[in-house]
Formats: C-alpha cells, sequence, structure tokens
C-alpha cells in the first residue's frame, strides 16, 4: 500500500496534498466507493489536523473544524439553533458511523442525501476552504455545486464550517425518511429553523434534501412564513410553495412523484414540532 | 431418553431430564470471545488468495480480459479464465447430486447472468489479488437481458426439489362456478437474495493424497461426495471441515463453481488457496428465492366455506436451469376445499439460478396465499381469523390423510389471546393511536413441512462413564449442537455437561442435511439411537455378569439414568456405568444409530408443523411510513428441545417475515438485467428498531408419529404466515390492498 500521512498542522496537509494523493477523513464514504483495493496514490487522513478539529464559539459566530465527528456534535452544548443539526448526527448511519464519519466529509462527498446538508444551509454555513493559493470562504450553498460536485479546486481542503452568530439564533429541527427505521439512506429529509419574536415568527429557514440534485432552501415558503405565528406555520405550507425547489429523481428508494409530496409533509411537520418546542 | 425399551409407536415419549431445558447455547462463549473459527478465519502456511471476478453483464459474451496485465501484477500467482481453465473429472454441466444445479467453472466466455464467475486470480495477498482482479478489465459483447414475468411462460420438469408441478383434487371449475362468490387475487414477490453474514468462503489444502476444505456446509457428507465427484475423488479423500457456519439459510448444501476453481487453483499451485465472496457476489452466484407472479382464486358458499382453491403460480428462473419456487403449495397445506389445484409454470429470466431459501415454497406461497384468504374474509363478510377457522383442514387438505398432529386451533385461540384480537373491528380504516397514525391489525396462518432426510451418529461411553457423540454435525447459528447435546444426552441417562459432542469434520458419520427444518428430528433421532443402542449393550454386559447388581434383568429391563442403570422393577438395583465397563475391561462402549422417517410412515399420515401469526402495524397516513408495531406468533411444532432456541429461531423467522413484507428485494434494471442493489446499503432487511415487540408461544403438542422423538421442526415456519400477515394488517390500517412484496411506501400514499 502507499503512504498513510497524518499531518498534525494545515499547512503540512497542504504541502502534502500539493504532491497528489487522496484526502481521507473518516473514510465512511471513501472506503465504500472505493471499488480498487487500495486507494490511488498516497493518503493524507486530515483527522489529526489541528485548524480542522474541535467546535468552538468564536467572535463572528460558531466554528466547526472539518474534522469534527458526528458522535462529537451529538454531544457539544450548542444553542438550540442546532438541534435540527444534532438530530441529523443522530441519524447518520450507525453509532458506528457517527463515530468515525465527520462533516467536512458528509460535505465533500457531495450526495445528494447527505444527512448534515439540509441543516448547515438553514444555519446559513460557510465553508473556509484552504490550498496552495490561501484561504477563501464560500456559502455553503455555493459550495456544493451538484450530486458529487463541490467548489473544491485541486489541492484544496475544507478546514472548518462556520455559522455566523445571526443564524445561530431560534431553534432548529431535522426530519428523516428512510424506508426502514434507522441506518437507512434518506428518500427525503428536511431541516427547519425558526426565529420568533413576539409570538411572531421573525425569521424562518428551512431545507430540503434527497430531492435533487442538492438539498436547496425553500426562498418562497419561508418569505410567506415571515410575520406569522409558529403555531400557523405547518398551515401555511403548501405545494406551491416547495416543489419549485425541488427536482426530485426516482430511484430504489422511492418514486419522484412520492418525494415531492412527502416533502411538503416534512416540512409541515417540522414546522408543527418546531411551534410546539417553542411553545412548552 | 432413558427409556431403553423399544416404544411401540403410538406411546407419548417422555421428556427427559435435559431435553426441553431453555440451556444457553454450548457455543456461545466460544463465539462472543471470537474464537469459533469459520472457514475464512483458517490460513495453512503458503496459503495464496483468491478473487473472484464476476460478470459485469446479464447476458453475453466476455470478448476480452487484460489476463497479461493482471499477470504482470506485483504478487500475483496465476490468473485463471476459460483459456486455462483447470480440468474437471466431471463435465461442469454434470449433476452429481439431487441437489445439484448447473454451475459455472470458466467452461466458456458465455455470460449467462450479471455475478456469474469469469475469471479467478489468486495471488500472495488479498489486496494483490483485488488489484489484478480490477486488471482484467473485462470486456463483453452483451445482448438484451431477459428481465420479469412478461415472457414467454414454460412447463418446467419439476417443482422445488422434485414436485410435480401441478397438483389437484376435485372439480376446480365447478368449485368455482357453483360458489356464492369468488375472489381473485394476484400476488407478486421480489428475487431475495441469500445474505448470510458469513459470505460463501472456502480454504482449500491438498495434503497426503487428500483434500481438506475448510468451508461452509449445511451437508458435510454430502458436500464431499459433490466435491469428489467434479474432482474424480475418492469421497473419503474429501475432508470437509464446517463446524460453524454463519447462516446458511439454504445456500450452503450444493457445490458451487466458485469453489471447484479455488480447489483446482490449489491443486495446480501446490499450495492452499482461500476463496471469499465478497458481499455484492452473494447477488448471482450462490442461489436466491425466485420471484413469482401468483395468481389466487378462491369459490366460497354462502358461509365463506372455501369450495375451491386455485392458486397458480408464474415463477422466475434461471434462463439455463431450473429451480422453481414452489409457491402454489401452500394451497395443498393450508386451508380445506373440496377441489383444489397447486400449478407452477416458469419464465426465463437471465439470472443466476434460484434455490432453496428459507421455507422455499412456503415463503413465498403463504405471503400470497394469505393475503387471498383475507381478500375472501372481507368477500364474506367475515372477520378473518374466523374466516380461517371455518377453512381449518382437520386432514391434509389434498391427501386426506390425517395429521401426525395439529394444534392449530390453539395457535389461533392463544395467539388471539395474547394479541388481543377480540373486538378488531371489521371494516379497514377505523383505528388511529394519538399520534394519527393509522393502526391495523392482520392475521396469517403457518404452516411447514416436518420433513427427515438421513443422518447417523455414534455414540461412545468413556471408562470414567462420560461419553461423546461422534456425527458431522455443524452448527449454522440455529443452536444445534445445544439440543443435539440435550438429546444426546437424554438418550444415554448422563447430564449434559458429561457428554462431549465431537462434530463439524465430514469424515465423521454422516450428520445428513441441516435443511427443511428437519435437522432435529433426523440427527437428533441418530443420536437418540446412537445412545439407545450403547445403553442397551451396555445393560446386556451387565446383565450377563454374575457380579453386576444387575445381573439376569436383561437388556429391556432396565433404565439408565444419572450414569447408572437400574433395574426396572426394582430400583435399588443399580450400577453406574464406570463399574460396568471397569469389570468388563472394557475403555470405551460405542453404538451406532440412524435417524430417518419410517418406510411407511408417509403413507399414514401427514407431517406439518402450524402456527398462527397476528401483526399489528402502524400507517402513517401522509409519508405511507409502515412500522410494524407489534408480532405475536404462535406455533405448534411438537416436541420442543430448547425452548430457548426455538423461540430465537421462530422470532428470526417472523423477523424476516417482515423483512419479506416491507424491505426485501433485488430491484432488477429492466434495461440491463443488472440488480441495482446489490450490497446491505440498498438491499435492505429489517434492523433491531424495524421489530420493536416479537412475541413467540409454543403451543405445547405431543406427536406420537411424526418420529420417535416426536420433533416436527422450527428452522423455517415462522417466516410463513408473517408476511400476510404483515399486508393483512397494512390492509386493515388503510382500506388499501397492496399486493406487490415489498410493500413500498409510495404505494401507500394517497391514503
Ligand atoms: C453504513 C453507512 C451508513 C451511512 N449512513 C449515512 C446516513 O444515514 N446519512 C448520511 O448523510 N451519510 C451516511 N453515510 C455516509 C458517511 O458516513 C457520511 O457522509 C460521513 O459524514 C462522511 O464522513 P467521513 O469523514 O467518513 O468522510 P470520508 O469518507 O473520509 O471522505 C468523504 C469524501 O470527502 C473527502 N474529504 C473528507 N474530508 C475532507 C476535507 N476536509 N477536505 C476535502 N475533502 C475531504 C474525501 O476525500 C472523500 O472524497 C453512511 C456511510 C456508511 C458506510
Amino acid at each position: 500500500m502507499s503512504a498513510w500521512h497524518r499531518p498534525a498542522s494545515l499547512t503540512e496537509a497542504i504541502g502534502l496534498l500539493a504532491e497528489g494523493g487522496v484526502v481521507a477523513a473518516g473514510c465512511t464514504d471513501l472506503f465504500p466507493a472505493t471499488r480498487r483495493q487500495a486507494l490511488s496514490g498516497p493518503v493524507i487522513d486530515l483527522t489529526r489536523v489541528a485548524e480542522m478539529r474541535g467546535i468552538s464559539e468564536t467572535r463572528g459566530g460558531w466554528r466547526f473544524g472539518a474534522a469534527v465527528r458526528w458522535s462529537e456534535v451529538l454531544s457539544a452544548a450548542l444553542p438550540p439553533a442546532f438541534d435540527g443539526l444534532k438530530a441529523a448526527a443522530r441519524e447518520v448511519g450507525s453509532v458506528q458511523i457517527q463515530n468515525a464519519g465527520t462533516l467536512g466529509g458528509n460535505l465533500c462527498n457531495a450526495s445528494p442525501a447527505a444527512d448534515g446538508v439540509p441543516g448547515l444551509l438553514t444555519l446559513e454555513a460557510e465553508v473556509e476552504l484552504a490550498g496552495p493559493a490561501g484561504m477563501r470562504r464560500l456559502p455553503l450553498a455555493a459550495f456544493l455545486a451538484g450530486a458529487r460536485r463541490t467548489a473544491l479546486a485541486p489541492g484544496e481542503v475544507l478546514v472548518a464550517i462556520h455559522v455566523p452568530s445571526h443564524a445561530a439564533a431560534g431553534r432548529g429541527a431535522f426530519l428523516k425518511l428512510g424506508a426502514r427505521r434507522y441506518l437507512v439512506i434518506s428518500i427525503a429529509m428536511v431541516a427547519a429553523r425558526l426565529v420568533v419574536k413576539g409570538g411572531r415568527i421573525d425569521r424562518a429557514a428551512v431545507a430540503v434534501g434527497a430531492c435533487g440534485p442538492v438539498a436547496s432552501r425553500l426562498p418562497a415558503l419561508e418569505a410567506a412564513l415571515a410575520g406569522i405565528a409558529p403555531e400557523d406555520a405547518a398551515a401555511a405550507v403548501s405545494e406551491a410553495l416547495v416543489a419549485p425547489a425541488l427536482a426530485p429523481i426516482g430511484d430504489v428508494r422511492g418514486d419522484a412523484e412520492y418525494r415531492g409530496v412527502v416533502a411538503v409533509e416534512l416540512v409541515r411537520r417540522a414546522l408543527r414540532g418546531l411551534a410546539a418546542e417553542g411553545m412548552r | 431418553m432413558p427409556d431403553v425399551t423399544p416404544l411401540p409407536a403410538a406411546t407419548p415419549i417422555r421428556m427427559g431430564s435435559n431435553a426441553g431445558q431453555p440451556r444457553t447455547r454450548a457455543d456461545g462463549l466460544l463465539k462472543v470471545t471470537g474464537r469459533a473459527t469459520y472457514a475464512a478465519d483458517n490460513h495453512p502456511a503458503g496459503m495464496a488468495q483468491a478473487v473472484l471476478v464476476t460478470a459485469a453483464i446479464a447476458r453475453g459474451r466476455v470478448t476480452a480480459m487484460n489476463v497479461e496485465a493482471a499477470r504482470a501484477h506485483p504478487g500475483v500467482v496465476e490468473v485463471y479464465t476459460p483459456a486455462n481453465r483447470p480440468e474437471l473429472a466431471l463435465e461442469p454441466d454434470a449433476k452429481p447430486s439431487f441437489f445439484s444445479k448447473l454451475t459455472e467453472t470458466l467452461q466458456d466466455d458465455t455470460v449467462r447472468y450479471e455475478g456469474q464467475p469469469i475469471a479467478l486470480v489468486v495471488a500472495e495477498t488479498l489486496e494483490a489479488a483485488t488489484e489484478a482482479a480490477r486488471l482484467l478489465a473485462p470486456q463483453y459483447a452483451a445482448e438484451t437481458a431477459r428481465v420479469g414475468f412478461d415472457l414467454a411462460p414454460y412447463a418446467p420438469e419439476s417443482v422445488g426439489f422434485g414436485f410435480p408441478i401441478e397438483m389437484s383434487k376435485g372439480d376446480i371449475a365447478a368449485g368455482l362456478s357453483e360458489a356464492a362468490s369468488t375472489t381473485e387475487t394476484v400476488v407478486e414477490t421480489p428475487p431475495q437474495y441469500h445474505n448470510a453474514m458469513e459470505t460463501h468462503a472456502i480454504v482449500a489444502e491438498w495434503k497426503d493424497g487428500k483434500l481438506y476444505l475448510d468451508t461452509p456446509t449445511q451437508a458435510p457428507g454430502m458436500s464431499a461426495a459433490g466435491f469428489a465427484a467434479w474432482l474424480g475423488l475418492d469421497p473419503a479423500d474429501v475432508v470437509i471441515r464446517s463446524p460453524f457456519l454463519g447462516g446458511g439459510f439454504g445456500s450452503k448444501a450444493a457445490v458451487v463453481g466458485a469453489f471447484l476453481l479455488a480447489i483446482q487453483a490449489a491443486k495446480l499451485l501446490d499450495r492452499p488457496v482461500k476463496l471469499a465472496l465478497a458481499r455484492h457476489q452473494m447477488f448471482g452466484h450462490v442461489f436466491h428465492r425466485g420471484a413469482t407472479r401468483q395468481t389466487i382464486k378462491l369459490g366460497m358458499d354462502a358461509e365463506g366455506r372455501l369450495t375451491a382453491i386455485d392458486h397458480h403460480t408464474t415463477a422466475v428462473t434461471a434462463a439455463f436451469e431450473e429451480f422453481i419456487e414452489g409457491a402454489s403449495g401452500a394451497a395443498r397445506t393450508t386451508y380445506a376445499a373440496p377441489a383444489i389445484r397447486a400449478s407452477h409454470d416458469g419464465v426465463r429470466n437471465d439470472v443466476g439460478v434460484p434455490g432453496a431459501m428459507r421455507a422455499p415454497g412456503e415463503a413465498s406461497g403463504s405471503a400470497a396465499l394469505e393475503i387471498a384468504a383475507d381478500v375472501a374474509a372481507e368477500a364474506a363478510g367475515l372477520d378473518p381469523l374466523e374466516f380461517r377457522l371455518r377453512n381449518y383442514a382437520e386432514t391434509d387438505p389434498m391427501s386426506g390423510l390425517p395429521y401426525s398432529s395439529k394444534a392449530l386451533r390453539e395457535c389461533y385461540a392463544e395467539g388471539a389471546r395474547e394479541f388481543g384480537w377480540a373486538g378488531r373491528p371489521l371494516a379497514p380504516r377505523q383505528m388511529t393511536d394519538d399520534a394519527g397514525m393509522l393502526v391495523g391489525w392482520g392475521v396469517g396462518t403457518a404452516t411447514f413441512p416436518c420433513p427427515m432426510f438421513g443422518a447417523e451418529a455414534r455414540a461412545t461411553l468413556r471408562a470414567d462413564g462420560t461419553a461423546v457423540i461422534e456425527t458431522a454435525l455443524i452448527d449454522m447459528g440455529q443452536g444445534s449442537w445445544t439440543a443435539m447435546a440435550q438429546i444426546a444426552a437424554d438418550s444415554l441417562g448422563l447430564d449434559v455437561e458429561q457428554v462431549e459432542i465431537r462434530g463439524g469434520v465430514s469424515d465423521l458419520p454422516d450428520s445428513g442435511v441441516a435443511g427443511g427444518s428437519g435437522y432435529t428430528a433426523t440427527l437428533g433421532l441418530a443420536i437418540d439411537n446412537a445412545g439407545g443402542d450403547t445403553i442397551r449393550q451396555l445393560a446386556e454386559i451387565a446383565s450377563s455378569d454374575p457380579d453386576s447388581p444387575l445381573h439376569g434383568t436383561g437388556n429391556t429391563r432396565v433404565v439408565a439414568r444419572g450414569g447408572r442403570l437400574y433395574a426396572q422393577d426394582d430400583e435399588s438395583r443399580s450400577e453406574s456405568y464406570a463399574d460396568i465397563l471397569a469389570r468388563a475391561g472394557r475403555e470405551t462402549l460405542s453404538g451406532e444409530g440412524k435417524g430417518a422417517r419410517g418406510e411407511n410412515d408417509a403413507n399414514d399420515h401427514s407431517f406439518q408443523s402450524h402456527g398462527a401469526v397476528f401483526a399489528e402495524v402502524k400507517v402513517d397516513p401522509d409519508l405511507g411510513q409502515v412500522r410494524v408495531t407489534r408480532l405475536v406468533g404462535a406455533f405448534a411444532a411438537g416436541r420442543i428441545i430448547n425452548p430457548r432456541m426455538v423461540e430465537s429461531q421462530l422470532s428470526g423467522g417472523m423477523i424476516w417475515g417482515i423483512s419479506f413484507a416491507l424491505h426485501e428485494g433485488a430491484e432488477m434494471d429492466p434495461r440491463t438485467g443488472r440488480i441495482l442493489n446489490r450490497d446491505f446499503g440498498e438491499y435492505h432487511v429489517s434492523v433491531n428498531s424495524d421489530a420493536p415487540s416479537v412475541k413467540v408461544l409454543t403451543i405445547p403438542e405431543e406427536d406420537a408419529f411424526v418420529n420417535p422423538l416426536g420433533v416436527k421442526g422450527v428452522g423455517e415456519i415462522g417466516v410463513t404466515g408473517t408476511a400476510g400477515a404483515i399486508a393483512n394488517a397494512i390492509w386493515h390500517a388503510t382500506g388499501k390492498r397492496v399486493t406487490s412484496y415489498p410493500i413500498r411506501l409510495e404505494e401507500l400514499l394517497d391514503l
């Protein structure tokens, strides 16, 4: 087998990567996707890179190192805005997968069914990238360029995910639909975050995943929710407000029409759940 | 059995002190500590690693493979393709045993299904072999694959293992035309692929003129004979070691071509070779449950009594070989009617050969017939349980023979009581829970035959009064080691701790087939007879020894208990085994036994296990999501040797039924004939949280005719009944009758 590097710093990692190789984190996507017995070229394992580890509150908001594992998300003390992301963390694969799989891997793998994406979209997440040309930041939506495609340039890695403080407000929720109860790839999933002020929705962020090449926010619905009471939110959801943002396909997990219908229902439920939470 | 007096056939058998106890697994500690060795755990010195290369098209030819590139890869020892395929003693298409199927040993460049072996790469390491296999980069000339039911049907030679394609009694046409009402139900079941946790594996080593194989097999003797026939060897020169199987379910009995290739590679390369199939290679080469489309016409009189059952199955088989899922057999065994027809035809697809998969025939058949029965109950305005009771078969529905025993009525009653069936609303869509989920209840009848094959065992008493049982026993997770030890201990009048079981190797007495739910009955009887034979000899020695307190008792008037023989009529006269043997100067004393069905028994009785499965489902009205919230299964299966193992077999079968109903099925790409979900990410089986509450009741049943042990078998029946009960519960919850398995969420939308 070729070399397996475990750089401790970002500079080291980028230096190694400049010479070519495969980036690896928890390997829970990488290994199943590798048809050959060995990965081609040296492997650069990012899970020890200091800059990519840990969850911290920064001046501007919250920072998640790209190598943060799902189980770390679950056990972190985070404001209620992150409840959706935590719920997703609990449903990524199984506990073993959550102990190995990382946020960065989930985003860079860019599966249409990546459970981490809708929640991070509703948190207005930005990604911090680093490469030979230096650092740059992109909104997550711009980073995800399509099914299994990202904006990563050659030699570039995802360093961290930033959630701005203004988006760390309110409360989040996440619902996932699969054919069986657990350990299942989503047929559809929904994340929502509501900021409520004076009994009215001040800001709503809603995103749907697995119903198109990339998960997407629902701007029309978000606009319609602004200003109404949270308990009226579910009733305000209509197919017309959801469908335009989706481009579902049919596959072994579910057909396109089904995805379109259940996405609407899942949005309703997520909002209903948030309204109930808020009233407690 | 402690009693060595041969019992007249109709006398009920008394429980011994060991059988009937819920002992934990004899192999449990070995397994949870990782010390139970499975085939692929063996690494003899000098072993090379083989990787099977399988076809990526469903039909056509391999036109090229880059053998040079593969050979040139560092560490590669040899690459076998049709160009240099090792010769076999028999034609690859020969079928040396009744259970054999056509298989592939690189005989030519044709591809008959996706997943067919097309090359074998042998290397120093698994990594090198895998990489070389990739470098082969096969090129194909693909032909249009034949997929699905809508092809010209043909009349197969036989159904399952040798059953006629059609069996009938009475006048079907009259039964249907004179019926007060008739129903017709068409049900489809998908192809389901064998996926035991342990994939098929073999380690082959030629040593001192013998062939040693570490490989999982459900039938060591038959497998050894099969390998020997293909390789031109004396069966005695093939030694199979198969102590543990990580699941068999019908897939690990017949010889498959991939194994023959690995064995021949070991011979040609003069070193041990190991081959283990990758998970995706389980989808094709190693048998599967073929898809069925079943049409069931039922006629009823005004009271809901069946006047005719017409059950026709169109089964998908391979284009080049036949195995017909005998689904219509369910019509022969489940409900009473004056006219019954169970018929089959086949359609040929470009798929691997189907074969036996847990409850072959019955699983698919009952999944369909139980829906049809519910449709009929609905048409008759009857509670589904009442409908089943009205059509209760007092004697075998087809043959008319009396049952050796049948406590199905008790199963219905006890299951219904435990489940709380009473008060079930007749109409669908009447029940909801607090969360707004639609709740439904369904029932299904379970039944499975009790075959016996043949098995042999040897029992040996040792000087210290302990014993050893020798037979090629395999334990595929069902707990046979544990149960057989209990039977052995009772037959020898010993405690289970005093009996050693020596098994798992094919050069021991033939243990028969762990299949057809007949293992405990067959091998158990062989062991029981071997123990009985040993005790009989021991009693003879004691009786003829003037110094023994048992002198003159004769071998029929003693009882064996706790390591001693007692005079039957005078318990003060007794002697320990050790003392009897010591005085006779014997180090050991051996007896032998066979297990098989009595020659004429099958003419006198019908042998079936029975059960009733009750299911509760909750269906999300907006998402179509189904959860099976409760399952209760009540089963009557004769004498229960180990209640713990039996419960685990039955609940495991029921959970399999959940998978059958809701999850399991290979998705064939109609354009290419390829399977879209050849992995556990997409080929779903139930997870723990899909089966929150599974309750098993065993209904006591004494059976004096099925075999002298009164054992019927429980390995497969749990699957039957369950899928239908769940489908029926979904109808009851939603009012929607889905007749295609697995039941998908989108079919329950728009409720
Ligand atoms: C059994 C099983 C179940 C699963 N279930 C789910 C599920 O329910 N939901 C779900 O969303 N996912 C699921 N997954 C997928 C996977 O576990 C997650 O997507 C996980 O978050 C991936 O993280 P990782 O660290 O393992 O990524 P890796 O496999 O290490 O990497 C994935 C890809 O991203 C690249 N990469 C990783 N980190 C970086 C970085 N910092 N910069 C640049 N590139 C990078 C790698 O090169 C690779 O191409 C499952 C996987 C398995 C095996």
